[in-house]
């Protein structure tokens, strides 16, 4: 573990010049999403034919499949990001400081690819404004997608304006060294663009406001941490699926605290890997601390456990004395192999974070990483599933034809690829631009803050384990 | 309301009760529409004027309703000056911004409709309180009017697939699109076939689902759906998908139970919109193109891409736009042979779906015999005064033209006994009740000539006594005994008009193969083996 203190120098290095490995990378992530995006133009010329969709019922077919479960897999990640960083803010968990605006920013991103599955699923997305926005005062009434647009965009906004308001302390702070740009056009100078963004960001900033800011993001991150948990992910996302009676393996109390425990999974899985990738990319391993890897991991064990907890709650009610339609979805479970190899993905990281906490000496970046991708495969899979399981077990199952037939096609499975993609860049474009580490949080791990006494950065990072 | 209040109606306890009933049926408070009610017969009487009126219930009106209204104490003096009956118009205060269609308004006003109208609200000078209840009656009436729905016979189906095709034809479906689908299965309760005696048009074989779109009441469909695509249309209850509206989100087809909806998810392979407005002699968008209802909504036949369809229940022929024959009648029900399919207004009596949900074995015995009767011309050339039942059926024995039998004698008198004489409607093309007249006709012209009173010529009929309970007696080993009434999956609560006749699938059901396939009849019964088609990099696996 490094001692050296973090400056300001290095929360501004990712904004300072163009390596050829972030060339390469954009390259790569521009091409997957570039990629995605003449797939959906296909889409959008053909239709909807192009998937490996149809009708359920007599059709022999889903009527959703990968695009909704990865829709469902990206809020799920949108999500842990911001409810981290509210806990910094609300419960004083500052030692995950370092990442909370990694983890802001991740929602942000996540978010943008969970709106971009909501059109990439639809079969007329020209009519999103006219039909959905003329509609809404009838349609929110009693619609649950409209609850999801509704409760997404405001989670948006509400993790923007959590986000802007933050960055106007570090940016007039930092103004002097963030990068400008001034191009010359012909014989035409134009300004500097990067300062457009830095004055709009700080339009109207004084020192005078630091306090009232503080309390004002004290206040958003309460409601984003009761919006989350009740409304989004424990709220109308599961509630898309729960309410429809007809569908066994959807239907049910027990949705809402399953797909939160899976949101937290992925968002946390989320949060190490950009996390650990921010960490190396600009050697800062002294400011995003194994500690803070540590600590993640241990929540990550957590929520699997209680991940792990409600699916067994939902095998155990739905094979004790389960209904004739309850009974065959659950026998799915105990035999798909998109269900059973997700959960031993979770148990194994489940049981590798138990052994940690027994001998930490079994603990490494680079396994933590591990677990992080098996969880966020094991959440996308399992939410597939999930989707799945609905139209192949129906109540009313008496056709021919169902339970259908499905596999995603080329352009659903790029559409994965193409918004992990759009995802990377989000970030790639963002950190030149801003500092992506907040500046309280290095001025916080250097002691020389003013928010009252806290423990200094070697103490904290002696300490393995989260206290909670 | 309890049994020792006196009744505040003019028209007695036992219709303030109906009234009561009525508001227990929708979400709202039913007491306080009674109590609205109350005062509202006192505001009739002049014991209380209608600004004071207002003012006691507006915060109970916006607790229950979320919005009062009504007219308001600044506007009484207007409303004074007009002298007119209010009703109406308060009534129409309650819909609130003009896009809630009429039904979802008098939903909406439920309670409140029931305690200011059929609390006979009049104007305070009216002095005539029964007027007004007569008024408001016939308003409550609307809220039971016009519903299209079926009853099928799943007895009398034979699984020809007839319907498939008319209703692919009719509405230029993609193969594939089966908005009606029709299934042979099996079910661990039945062995399969039908209960003895037959029942003329079925098939011994097999049990059969005959599904189309329920047009749910309450249609799950519609409550998901995030544009008001898919909406029930007021007048009739149809349930339908504006076109121009959805955007393909396919939701409905999730939140539906039954498994009906068929999403367009390439373009169209059967006929374009010109062509299908030029089969009705007609350029699209115009009335009459067998796309736009009556309200100019782009609801009928097979759907452009990307957007949602299923059976639509015919809105063009509900409309009287192919004609008024047709008012009334689907392409399925026409097409059909054995006649399963009963088309009509579920709240009318006189209705085919009403009639053959009812009295079944009465309707399979008209539809069964009605071909088949001697006209009463026929009658009068070939009898005369002095015949009895055994010359009478020897005359029409020897004739070459008309043929009458003692069992079709037995049935139109059973058929005659149990009939309660109700007349055909006229506009909605229903059937039965005019085939029964039809027998009855012929039946009252042979009595004229033969004696089918008597006590010996009952027994002979083995019509017993003549009772009722004899002739559907006879009815029913003739015509079959009809199996249980259903609705499909009438648990889940979507209120479906659909009403079956026969076996009920259980649970446990599986279709089966039938004796003739989708292919036969040159439709396609998996969809999914046209779509995967189009499919980009099918791998021809299943997850």
């Amino acid at each position: 573990m490094s001692t050296k203190m973090p400056t300001e120098e290095d929360i501004l290095r990712p904004t300072e010049g163009f390596s050829k490995k972030y060339f390469a990378l954009f390259g790569v992530c521009a091409l997957a999403l570039g990629a995605f995006l003449v797939g959906w133009m296909y889409q959008l010329s053909q239709g909807l034919v192009v998937t490996g969709l149809s009708d359920w019922g007599s059709g022999g077919g889903v009527t959703w499949g990968l695009y909704i479960g990865a829709f469902i897999w990206w809020v799920g990640i949108a999500h842990g990001g911001i409810i981290l960083s509210a806990a910094v803010r609300l419960l004083g968990m500052e030692r995950y400081m370092p990442v909370a605006r990694l983890a802001e920013m991740l929602t942000l991103a996540g978010l943008s690819a969970a709106g971009f599955y909501i059109l990439v699923h639809m079969g007329r997305p020209d009519r999103m404004v006219t039909s959905v926005i003329g509609h809404y005062h009838i349609t929110v009434n009693n619609s649950p997608l409209v609850w999801d647009v509704t409760v997404i965009t405001a989670y948006f906004v509400l993790t923007a304006t959590y986000l802007g308001l933050t960055l106007r302390y570090d940016v007039s702070r930092l103004r002097d060294q963030l990068p400008s740009y001034a191009p010359q056009l012909g014989s035409v100078q134009l300004p500097d663009l990067y300062g457009k963004i830095y004055d709009g960001l700080t339009l109207g900033y004084t020192e005078k406001e630091d306090e009232i800011i503080e309390r004002m993001v004290w206040w958003l991150a309460l409601a984003i941490i009761i919006m989350a948990p009740l409304l989004l992910h424990g709220g109308v996302i599961p509630w898309l699926f729960a309410v429809l009676p007809n569908y066994p393996s959807w239907f049910g109390a027990i949705q809402g605290p399953q797909f939160l425990t899976i949101a937290l999974t992925s968002a946390i899985s989320g949060v190490i890997l950009v996390s650990y990738a921010f960490r190396r990319a600009y050697d800062w391993d002294h400011i995003i601390t194994d500690d803070i890897f540590r600590g993640l991991l241990l929540w990550l064990g957590f929520f699997c456990l209680l991940f792990l907890w409600l699916q067994l709650q939902q095998l155990t009610a739905g094979s004790f004395a389960p209904t004739v339609d309850h009974a065959t979805a659950t026998d799915s479970k105990f035999s798909h192999p998109m269900y059973v190899v997700p959960m031993l993905m979770v148990v194994g990281v489940l049981g590798f974070i138990f052994a940690t906490v027994l001998r930490p000496s079994l603990f490494s970046k680079k396994r933590a990483i591990v677990a992080g991708v098996l969880v966020l495969i094991a959440t996308l899979v399992e939410k597939t599933y999930f989707v799945l399981s609905g139209f192949w077990y129906p109540t009313f199952s008496i056709y021919e034809a169902t339970p259908g037939d499905y596999f995603p096609s080329a352009i659903e499975l790029l559409s994965l690829v193409g918004t992990i993609g759009m995802v990377v860049l989000f970030f790639l474009v963002i950190s030149k631009l801003v500092p992506v580490v907040e500046l309280h949080a290095v001025e916080h791990l250097r002691g020389d803050h003013d928010h009252g006494e806290h423990e200094s950065a070697s103490e904290s990072a002696g300490e393995p384990e989260v206290e909670a | 309301m309890s049994a020792d209040d006196e009744s505040f109606h003019p028209l007695g306890g036992e219709w303030e009760d109906e009234l009561e009933t009525m508001l227990d049926d929708t979400e709202y408070d039913s007491d306080l529409g009674m109590e609205m009610a109350k005062d509202a017969m006192r505001v009739t009487k002049g014991e209380l004027s209608e600004a004071e009126f207002h003012e006691m219930y507006h915060d109970d009106v916006m607790e229950e309703f979320g919005e009062d209204n009504r007219p308001t104490e600044e506007a009484y003096e207007e409303m004074k000056a007009a002298e007119e009956g209010t009703f109406s118009r308060m009534l129409s205060k309650f819909e609130g911004d003009g896009e809630d269609s009429r039904r979802g308004a008098m939903k909406k006003m439920g309670a409140g409709a029931a305690a200011v109208g059929l609390g006979a609200w009049g104007t305070v000078d009216d002095g005539e309180p029964e007027a007004a209840v007569a008024d408001t009656q016939q308003q409550v009436d609307e809220q039971d009017g016009t519903q299209w729905g079926m009853t099928i016979d799943l007895e009398r189906c034979d699984g020809c697939l007839t319907c498939v095709t008319a209703c692919q034809q009719e509405n230029q479906t993609d193969q594939g699109v089966n908005w009606m689908y029709v299934l042979a299965f099996e079910d661990d309760t039945t062995a399969g076939g039908n209960p003895t005696p037959d029942v003329r048009g079925g098939n011994d074989d097999f049990n059969f689902l005959v599904r189309p779109c329920q047009h749910c009441t309450d249609a799950p469909c519609e409550k998901v759906c995030p544009t008001t695509a898919r909406h029930t249309r007021d007048k009739d209850g149809l349930v339908l998908t504006d076109y121009d509206v959805c955007i393909g989100c396919r939701y409905c087809q999730v939140a539906c139970p039954y498994g009906v909806n068929y999403f367009q998810w390439e373009e169209p392979q059967e006929a374009t919109e010109a062509e299908i407005a030029d089969q009705m002699g007609v350029e699209p968008g115009e009335e009459g193109d067998h796309m736009t209802d009556e309200r100019g909504r782009w609801v009928d036949s097979r759907a452009p891409r990307g957007v949602m369809s299923k059976c639509t229940f015919c809105p063009t022929r509900q409309d009287g736009l192919m004609g008024d024959d047709r008012v009334g009648t689907t392409a399925c029900e026409d097409a059909c042979p054995p006649d399963a399919i009963q088309f009509g207004d579920v709240n009318d009596e006189r209705s085919d779906a009403y009639q053959h949900g009812e009295y079944p074995s009465k309707s399979r015995a008209i539809i069964d015999i009605v071909r088949n009767i001697p006209s009463p011309d026929a009658i009068d050339n070939l009898l005369s005064e002095d015949d009895d039942l055994e010359s009478a059926l020897e005359a029409f024995d020897e004739d070459e033209d008309d043929d009458l039998d003692q069992e079709l004698v037995s049935i139109m008198k059973a058929i005659e006994i149990v009939s309660g004489g109700e007349e055909p409607a006229e506009e909605t093309n229903d059937t039965i009740l005019e085939q029964e007249q039809a027998v009855l006709e012929s039946l009252e012209a042979l009595e004229q000539y033969v004696d089918l009173e008597s006590e010996d010529v009952l027994a002979e009929l083995q019509l017993g006594d003549g009772s009722e309970d004899d002739a559907n007696l006879r009815l029913r080993q003739y015509a079959g005994i009809a199996g249980s009434k259903f609705k499909l999956l009438e648990d889940i609560g979507t209120n479906p008009n659909i009403t079956y006749i026969g076996q009920n699938p259980g649970p446990n059901a599986e279709q089966v193969e039938s004796w003739i396939s989708y292919e036969d009849v040159g439709q396609t019964d998996n969809r999914k083996e046209i779509l995967d088609e189009g499919t980009v990099g099918d791998p021809g696996v299943s997850l």
